[in-house]
């Protein structure tokens, strides 16, 4: 027995961690304190998996719990001399907390384990797996011994039966029944049989535990053997775990040694003993009659039940199978009582489960949780939620015969029948969460593929039907989709489920079903639009970058340009697809850039930047640029709001020859780009350029006119042949809280309105606050900096990672001293003489998941507090105001408007913030583009408004995979920013520009 | 005579006590077959027809039970076994990519061995280190966050020491 220690250290040896490294972390630890001559002191052990794989190396330093994380070989003296030595905690390898900044130094106060309840791996990570001592140390084969000594083997099976313990490896049966099912079946000669072959892809709880605390499973089955009369178990692991392996059979060999396993054990008078059957590499063998036919060393074809296992298994004698998970829960509820297990989990799912948590989420790893735990609460709490600011979009529960989670159900309780609800199941506790990178039809796909290829090929539906829905999902990715294809895949999805022979051809349908039931509109669009939004399906698009562009552009071709020196070449690509390069170039939100590939090896290529560049080339290098001009078709377009898409649809349908004018009530064109953003962020000068370009093209623009008021809608509909109505949001909705009439209440839109046609509102030395969390409130608030308030906050009802505005932009705001306030709702203005003095604030927290997979701000049970200002700034949410056409706003109110304008009110069409609510501007450039396509074919047209580009896709220079960071843009310090409005992001230079163009992967040239 | 050269040495000792092992025993079918596949790396076809003889199974029986099983091969392997995981975690982060890269750098697919026996690709279903993906192994050892970028760097380490 080992004698006390002053001091343990446990290093992480599960399969994650020593992929990451950690045998030479253990290595030199050793070494370490052995050169300290402190071998007598302290203890360094290794033990099975800790659960948190994506943090490995991960070591925990007792008495005190102090947990390291992606600890290296060369970390390990400064752990021995500051840690061990010195007693001073080395806190940059503690965990950091993501919300705070926070170095947390125990594990108990980090949220992935602070929010768990471990049952079946309580010992995973706690003890060495390969030492027999320290099982028994911690409660080991005290359960076998209670058993053998105190019990009878049916008050065995009563406890297993009232601790409601169901089967951890998917279908969730009673695993008492089993027991009292095989203790029944006659005959002298029974088995046990622990089923480790773990395949569903994205579960490892199963290697867990065999890795981390093989004797919890051998005590297991010793227990069942001794309830049910069997003598003989076997462990029926897949060979893809060598190290699961060699524990497991350490462990049988002590075991024996120990006499916890063999003849006559305790002196009870009961023999049993385990044997190890490696699989060989098939899925099915995890289907129970498939598993024991394998065990016969046979082919793992599965056989129809009845008769079950319990009643005729293996060698045709009564066998109780169970998965290794549900093993290891045995001990534990004989020790501390059935009562005590079913206290955990929900009505119909006792206990605790472990989830494998794998994919898009910040912290991979294995966990355990009471039944019924949130979805969401694991994903995001214990699972830090999506990294790299991307959103959820779905979790896939169950493995291949599972589903897909959308966000809406986030507060879903994982238990069985709550997601069998869902159209998924809990299968062995695999949870893959995905981003919006992931193609639901190449999921299924992927899924079918597999489903595919592991099919045993005994019964035809499951053979045949699966390779049927593959080839027509490989078509549908391949951009051949037809119409009736889904219609196809349902019929054959229904007739596989209802016609296969055992579980896995039942389940193969379900990944198509359940992405059928929450993602349909994905199918169609690869369909009928030939569309992979999540750019996965790579014969449906150029590059990710192009692909996500709602303009379209083609971003590596310009981008090559760039690289190659051509500038006014590159600003023609851009201008190709989009009229306004300099507007874009600064303040677009760049969502070709969340999907660049660059991003997965170091940082994505600066896309808005290049643009930025080439864009300022080309507008003050108009001679190197030409312009096509089109005859007149003598038809004629009215455009009403000189915005982003109404300019747009004007640019393109005047290319095609259409008489075109556009209203605007403002004094300026540009609707909001002029009106609404900052010139600190978007000059005028080089925005109206942009715009001048439009008018030369012969686009008639009619400022301080506004249809409905000025002139008549009857007038401007008569005169032309379709009408685009693009006027926008500008109705800013109000909060509904007392005190929305003071002097000093401005809404976001209005003020920035103000500020940019010049009218200054006299706020210097004024407390300015402002509520909202959009770009419109944080550029509202960088005006107010600028115009001398005396403090500027800012007051959002959820945290900074919920805050829909560019977080490049809340960063400046935070530089030019703005604070932002998190989790307060206003409740109140108030007010003396009419003008506004403080408003009373309301404090929040995040509550429940809302539709959108954004958590809810609810309020806190704690009493408001009350701050004091002179102006209150709020922009929350706006909407369009259309009265003036007779039928659009009920259009507007029920979503009538189709993808391509049209409203069905006949000559009229509609996009832009007007329908889509506030959004931004390239969204507002390829709502124009598409009012131009559907009024050149409502017209007479092709509906073709630019010409396919011809150019050869080829690499014009080395493609630099080495990591490279991307290019900084210098912008002007903050202390140079107050008191003027002079843009704050400069442009690269040349060599700066060339060098980040370097950096692209080139996506779009295929080989 | 035929296994002869197959059958001696080292190898044929650990044979010998397989197959005395699990003599007459038809069960024990496919742990014979991991025994043989672990000391040649494939399964000669010349030692079947041993396997049938020593534990009393058709001949008919070991083809079915070793096209069944997807790790069992007939075919040789390189000196380098290459194995992409393809499970769903993996599949999330992007294993098609890396696996699409690797076959265009060693310029085979998946069941195959480069002309210089080097390498040979194989893709799996899940190694279990859903936490780390995208994963391969080259041989025993893991690669875990890969990145197609990566891939040249992780073959040259196995090309240099030939």
């Amino acid at each position: 027995m080992s004698t006390y220690k002053k001091m343990n250290i446990l290093v992480c040896s599960g399969a994650g961690c020593i992929s990451s490294g950690c045998k030479d972390v253990y290595q030199t630890l050793h070494e370490h304190i052995g050169n300290q001559g402190l071998l007598e002191e302290v203890r360094v052990t290794q033990t099975g998996c800790m659960g948190p794989c994506d943090m490995g190396p991960v070591i925990i330093v007792y008495p005190d719990g102090v947990f390291y994380r992606r600890v290296k070989t060369e970390d390990v003296l400064e752990i021995v001399v500051e840690h061990v030595l010195k007693g001073r905690v080395v806190q940059r390898l503690t965990y950091r907390s993501p919300e705070t900044g926070d170095y947390l130094t125990s594990q108990q106060d980090i949220n992935f384990f602070k929010q768990q309840t471990r049952v079946a791996l309580r010992n995973c990570g706690q003890i060495n797996p390969e030492r027999i001592e320290e099982y028994i140390n911690n409660k080991g084969y005290c359960a076998l011994g209670k058993a053998l000594k105190d019990m009878k083997p049916q008050e065995v099976i009563q406890a297993v039966k009232d601790a409601g313990l169901r089967g951890r490896g998917g279908a969730g049966f009673s695993t008492g029944m089993k027991w009292q099912f095989s203790a029944g079946a006659p005959g002298p000669v029974k088995y046990v049989v622990c089923n480790a072959d773990e395949g569903d892809p994205g579960a490892f709880m199963d290697r867990s535990i065999l890795e981390g605390d093989p004797h919890s499973v051998l005590e297991a089955m010793a227990i069942c053997g001794y309830a049910v009369g069997a003598q003989k178990g076997y462990v029926y692991v897949r060979a893809e775990y060598p190290l699961a392996v060699e524990r497991l059979g350490i462990a049988i060999d002590q075991a024996r040694r120990f006499g916890m396993l063999g003849e006559n054990i305790f002196g009870a008078g009961f023999s049993f003993d385990v044997e190890i059957r490696v699989g060989a590499g098939a899925f099915v063998c995890g289907e129970e009659t498939a598993l024991l036919a394998s065990i016969e060393g046979r082919r793992g074809e599965p056989r129809p039940r009845p008769p079950f296992p319990a009643v005729q298994g293996l060698y045709g004698k009564p066998t109780v199978i169970n998965n290794v998970e549900t093993w290891a829960c045995i001990p534990p509820i004989l020790l501390q009582g059935p009562e005590w297990f079913a206290s955990l989990g929900t009505e119909k799912s006792k206990g605790t489960k472990v989830f494998a948590l794998a994919g898009k989420v910040v912290n991979t790893g294995l966990i355990e949780v009471p039944m019924g735990t949130p979805l969401g609460e694991i994903i995001f709490d214990i699972g830090g939620g999506v990294p790299h600011g991307k959103h959820f979009k779905a979790v896939q529960t169950g493995g291949p015969s599972g589903g897909c989670v959308p966000a809406r159900y986030l507060n879903t309780p994982a238990d069985y029948e709550s997601l069998s609800g869902l159209g998924t199941i809990m299968g062995s506790g695999g949870m893959i969460v995905m981003d919006e990178d992931t193609c639901m039809v190449d999921l299924a796909k992927y899924f079918l593929e597999f489903v595919q290829d592991e099919s045993c090929g005994k019964c035809v539906p499951c053979r045949v039907g699966a390779k049927r829905m593959l080839e027509l999902l490989e078509r549908i990715t391949r951009g051949e989709g037809q119409p009736g294809d889904i219609e196809l895949l349902e019929e054959l999805c229904h007739g596989i489920k209802s016609l296969s022979l055992c579980g896995l051809g039942q389940t193969a349908p379900n990944p198509v079903l359940s992405t059928l039931r929450y993602f349909r509109k994905e199918y169609e669009e690869h369909i009928y639009h030939k569309h992979c939004p999540s750019s996965v399906c790579a014969g449906l698009f150029i590059s990710p970058c192009q692909n996500t562009c709602p303009a379209n552009v083609d971003v590596p071709i310009y981008i090559d340009r760039i690289r190659n020196q051509d500038f006014a070449g590159a600003y023609q690509i851009i201008k190709r697809e989009n009229p306004f390069p300099v507007v874009c170039g600064r303040v677009c939100h760049s969502p070709c850039e969340t999907r660049c590939r660059r991003g997965l090896l170091d940082e994505p290529l600066a896309i808005r930047r290049l643009k930025k560049y080439a864009a300022d080339y080309g507008v003050t290098h108009q001679d190197e640029i030409t312009y096509t001009k089109s005859k007149d078709n003598g038809k004629r377009v009215s455009i009403i709001g000189a915005g982003p898409a109404g300019l747009t649809a004007a640019y393109y349908l005047r290319r095609k020859g259409y008489q075109t004018t556009v209203y605007d009530a403002a004094p300026v064109p540009g609707g909001m780009m002029a009106l609404g953003i900052p010139d600190f962020r978007l000059p005028k000068g080089p925005l109206f350029a942009e715009v001048n370009d439009i008018a030369n093209l012969g686009v008639k623009i009619v400022l301080n006119t506004k249809v409905g008021k000025d002139i008549p809608f009857e007038q401007v509909r008569s005169a032309s042949d379709a009408v685009f109505i693009a006027v926008g949001a500008q109705h800013d909705h109000k909060l509904n809280i007392p005190g929305e009439d003071l002097k000093g209440y401005m809404s976001g839109v209005d003020f920035l309105r103000d500020v940019n046609l010049g009218r200054f509102p006299a706020i210097s030395g004024k407390s300015v606050t402002l509520v909202g969390g959009g770009n419109v409130t944080i550029d509202a608030a960088r005006c107010a900096v600028r115009l001398g308030a005396s403090e500027v906050n800012i007051y959002y009802r959820r945290t900074r990672q919920h805050m829909p505005a560019m977080e490049e932009e809340i960063e400046q705001a935070l530089a030019e001293g703005v604070r932002i306030n998190y989790l307060v709702s206003p409740t109140e203005i108030l007010g003396e003489n009419g003008a506004v003095t403080g408003m009373v604030l309301q404090p929040m927290k995040l509550g429940p998941f809302g539709d959108m997979g954004r958590r809810r701000s609810v309020p806190l049970d704690e009493p408001p507090s009350t701050v004091k200002c002179d102006l209150v700034i709020v922009s929350i949410s706006r909407s369009a105001e259309v009265g003036f056409v007779d039928g659009l706003e009920e259009v507007l109110r029920s979503s009538k408007v189709a993808k391509d304008t049209s409203t069905g009110i006949e000559g009229i069409f509609t996009g832009g913030d007007c329908v889509l609510g506030p959004a931004t501007v390239v969204e507002a450039i390829a709502a124009g583009k598409s009012a131009a396509v559907a009024i050149d074919r409502y017209l007479g047209g092709t509906g073709q408004i630019v010409e396919p580009l011809d150019v050869e896709r080829k690499y014009t220079g080395p493609v630099i995979e080495e990591e490279r960071s991307r290019m900084r843009a210098p912008t002007l310090p903050p202390e140079a920013r107050i008191e003027n409005f002079t843009e704050v992001e400069q442009t690269y230079s040349k060599e700066a520009a060339v060098y980040e163009a370097q950096r692209c992967l080139r996506c779009d040239v295929r080989d | 005579m035929e296994h002869a050269c197959i059958c001696n040495g080292d190898a044929g000792a650990k044979l010998n006590t397989m197959f005395a092992q699990y003599q007459g025993q038809p069960d024990g079918l496919i742990q014979v077959l991991h025994g043989i596949q672990e000391t040649y790396g494939y399964l000669p076809r010349e030692l079947l027809t041993r396997v049938a003889r020593e534990l009393e199974v058709s001949s008919g029986e070991i083809s079915g039970v070793i096209t069944f099983y997807s790790l069992f091969t007939l075919k040789p392997k390189g000196k380098h076994q290459v194995s992409v995981c393809k499970g769903t975690a993996c599949y999330v982060r992007g294993s098609t990519q890396v696996l699409g890269r690797l076959e265009k750098e060693l310029k085979i697919k998946p069941g195959d061995t480069t002309d210089d026996g080097l390498f040979s690709v194989e893709v799996v279903r899940c190694l279990g280190a859903c936490g780390l993906g995208p994963v391969l192994t080259v041989n025993d050892k893991v690669f875990a966050r890969l990145k197609p970028e990566k891939l040249p760097g992780v073959l040259a380490k196995f090309t240099q020491v030939k």
